[in-house]
């Protein structure tokens, strides 16, 4: 099974607009851990939101797990997104006013199917977030904290608990380090990396910092992907 | 999702507790000025009652009722004593009270009756009148103030006042000569009564019989009667249903032109004249209501800014922009809802620490009751509207989060 498959996809945000994004054939497979290095411009958010099923695009098939994307309805997609992929932000991951253990029990909220794995595990949600924020290195106090006060790099580290939690399949991460210090940065990766090795979820770790490849089975980058600026 | 929106709200406390208390007191002016309405309109219709007929010289009903119960406005004509006296003694009267106005004390009117008005008249659920000092009038020189009027002209029983005739405030012929004793000062009753100054027909033909105006002709000291004419009567009938047959007799009465009319009727009818104002109150709350629903919508409009990136974090969680659209929803649903409550918990609260002051002030008793069907409905159409305004928010945040997706851009 491949985590990710695209075959002659085309997107542009405009109708009658030169695509953004034109990618002929790429495909991850499951399990892999895989660097996406692209500069600004270089149409890195219009992919993540097609990968995340925020959009579909116009042209071409965009698989997750075997499931077209296109032929899932918004709201189907919003289904899936919440069952199968955890995502995390460049930054502003969490709800201010919730606590970081609320924050990463979000994960739960919509989707039955985290629940589930979560309860198949012999654990409540609450534990398992628990759990998972402990081995992030948060403390007990941090746990029941409000986010707004926690620092950007446990707040990073919430929203990976939150990304994680109920062992999605693909987990996508969009420059989440680029707040942190070179010292943060590493160690981040590398839980990260560790815990999704764990539930053998496939990582696609959106940077610009190229240097951060040496921790990943692959690295893409994103201009040789994207054929849109060549062909047009 | 509920638990989301009030972990939201209160994360915004400062402005939400400024919307809910908004909402709060709009809420409790509308049922407030409700409320105010229906007892204003009972005490109304309370200000006789126990009364069968009223009875003058020929006028419209509404301006008898006006110049004898609520001593508005005067009467052009009187009615004679000896018609007065023939109606009395009609088989089915069982009282008659003769009234007289047209005098007054510093702009307070004068109502010359007999003793038999304070045996009489009633107001309110058959309430008589009662004393909070000395007592009624017997004889020549004496009078009863109503409790406004003693407090406005600061008389106490045993003190001494003067009547002028006519009625405005100022007046060309002071009775200097004829001071009257106060020997009695009635107890409050939120009616025009308070505002009066009650006297003898006797006293007031003393006052009157040594002077010649071209004027008036309140008549003669000579004659046995204690009055020539009277400016209305109260009748008490021996029984209720006589009251329509009578009242036709008495506008048919061949020796003058009278006018009867039925206290109860002529109040509705008096009543529905005043609808125009009530009107114009409820408007202008349900106005204010308005204005705090909107300032609920402004603040929600404004804190869409900054709270992209919460739908963002939703969205990424998996919501639907529904989802973000139902947030919004739910969250000003929770304030109307819970300002509407909270406004008629403001209006109990207020009702009750100011019911004694506003009986002392005006008579008038609060009564304490569940909120009516009326009222229900008015606070069920606040929560709709609330609702509706928060379409117009919750619209523009679902537009947000489809176009912003995952990547806010602020």
């Amino acid at each position: 099974m491949t985590a990710v498959s695209v075959r002659d996809l085309s997107f542009s945000w405009k109708r009658n607009e030169p695509a953004t994004l034109e990618i002929p054939e790429w495909q991850v497979q499951n399990g892999e851990t895989l660097l996406l290095r692209g500069p600004s411009g270089s149409g890195k958010s219009t992919l993540l939101s097609l990968l995340a099923g925020i959009n579909t695009p116009q042209k071409g098939e965009l698989s997750l797990f075997d499931t077209p994307l296109s032929k899932l309805s918004g709201r189907q997609r919003d289904r899936f997104r919440a069952d199968n992929i955890g995502y995390i932000f460049q930054q502003f991951n969490l709800l201010p006013y919730l606590s970081a253990l609320d924050n990463a029990l979000l994960a739960c909220q919509f989707s039955s199917i985290r629940k589930e794995r979560i309860a198949k595990a012999g654990e409540t949600p609450e534990a398992s977030a628990h759990n998972m924020l402990k081995r992030l290195g948060l403390s007990e106090s941090q746990i029941q904290q409000p986010a707004h006060s926690l620092s950007v790099g446990q707040q990073q580290r919430v929203a990976a608990a939150r990304a994680l939690l109920g062992a999605p399949p693909l987990l996508i991460a969009d420059e989440p380090t680029s707040a942190l210090d070179a010292e943060h940065r590493d160690s981040f990766i590398q839980l990260l990396l560790e815990l999704s090795a764990k539930n053998d979820t496939t990582v696609i770790f959106v940077t610009h910092d190229a240097a951060l490849s040496r921790y990943f089975d692959s690295h893409v980058e994103l201009n040789d992907l994207n054929k849109a600026g060549v062909t047009a | 999702m509920i638990k989301l929106a009030i972990k939201s709200l209160l994360n915004r406390r400062a402005s939400v507790l400024l919307t809910v208390i908004a909402i709060a007191v709009s809420v409790t002016l509308l049922l407030a000025v409700e409320r105010t309405r229906e007892q204003v309109q009972t005490n109304f219709a309370n200000t006789v009652s126990g009364t069968d007929l009223i009875i003058g010289a020929r006028t419209s009903q509404i301006q008898l009722l006006l110049s004898s119960v609520f001593h508005i406005g005067s009467m052009t004509n009187n009615m004679s004593w000896d018609a007065f006296n023939d109606i009395r003694s009609r088989p089915e009267v069982e009282w008659a009270v003769p009234i007289s106005l047209g005098d007054s004390v510093g702009g307070l009117p004068v109502v010359a009756t007999t003793e038999d008005y304070f045996k009489h008249f009633r107001y309110g659920s058959k309430q008589s009148l009662t004393f909070a000092a000395g007592d009624a009038f017997k004889g020549e020189k004496q009078v009863v103030l109503g409790a406004e009027a003693a407090s406005k002209l600061n008389k106490k029983v045993g003190d001494n006042i003067t009547i002028a005739h006519g009625s405005g405030g100022i007046s060309f012929s002071e009775h200097d000569d004829h001071p009257l004793t106060v020997v009695g000062i009635l107890k409050r009753t939120g009616t025009p009564v308070d505002q009066t100054i009650l006297t003898s027909l006797t006293s007031l033909e003393v006052i009157h019989g040594g002077e010649s105006h071209d004027k008036h002709d309140h008549g003669d000291s000579d004659a046995h009667p204690p009055a020539e004419s009277i400016s209305a009567a109260l009748l008490g009938l021996k029984a209720k249903p006589l009251a329509l047959r009578l009242q036709r007799q008495i506008n048919t009465y061949k020796p003058e032109p009278l006018t009867a009319l039925l206290p109860g009727m002529t109040l509705q009818e008096l009543w529905k004249t005043l609808r125009v104002f009530e009107q114009a109150l409820t408007v202008i709350s349900s106005m204010v209501v308005l204005i705090g629903l909107l300032g609920m919508l402004t603040i929600m409009l404004a804190s869409l800014r900054e709270r992209r990136r919460e739908m963002a974090v939703l969205r990424a969680v998996g919501a639907g922009p529904g989802t973000v659209f139902g947030l919004l929803v739910s969250e000003a649903l929770l304030l109307t809802v819970v300002g509407a409550a909270s406004g008629l918990a403001l209006l109990y609260l207020l009702e009750w620490s100011l019911a004694g002051v506003i009986q002392s002030q005006t008579g008038i008793v609060l009564s304490f009751a569940w909120p009516t069907v009326a009222e229900w409905w008015r606070l069920g159409l606040v929560v709709a509207t609330g609702f509706v305004l928060s379409l117009i928010p919750a619209w523009r945040a679902y537009r947000q989060s489809l176009a912003d997706g995952l990547t806010v851009k602020v």
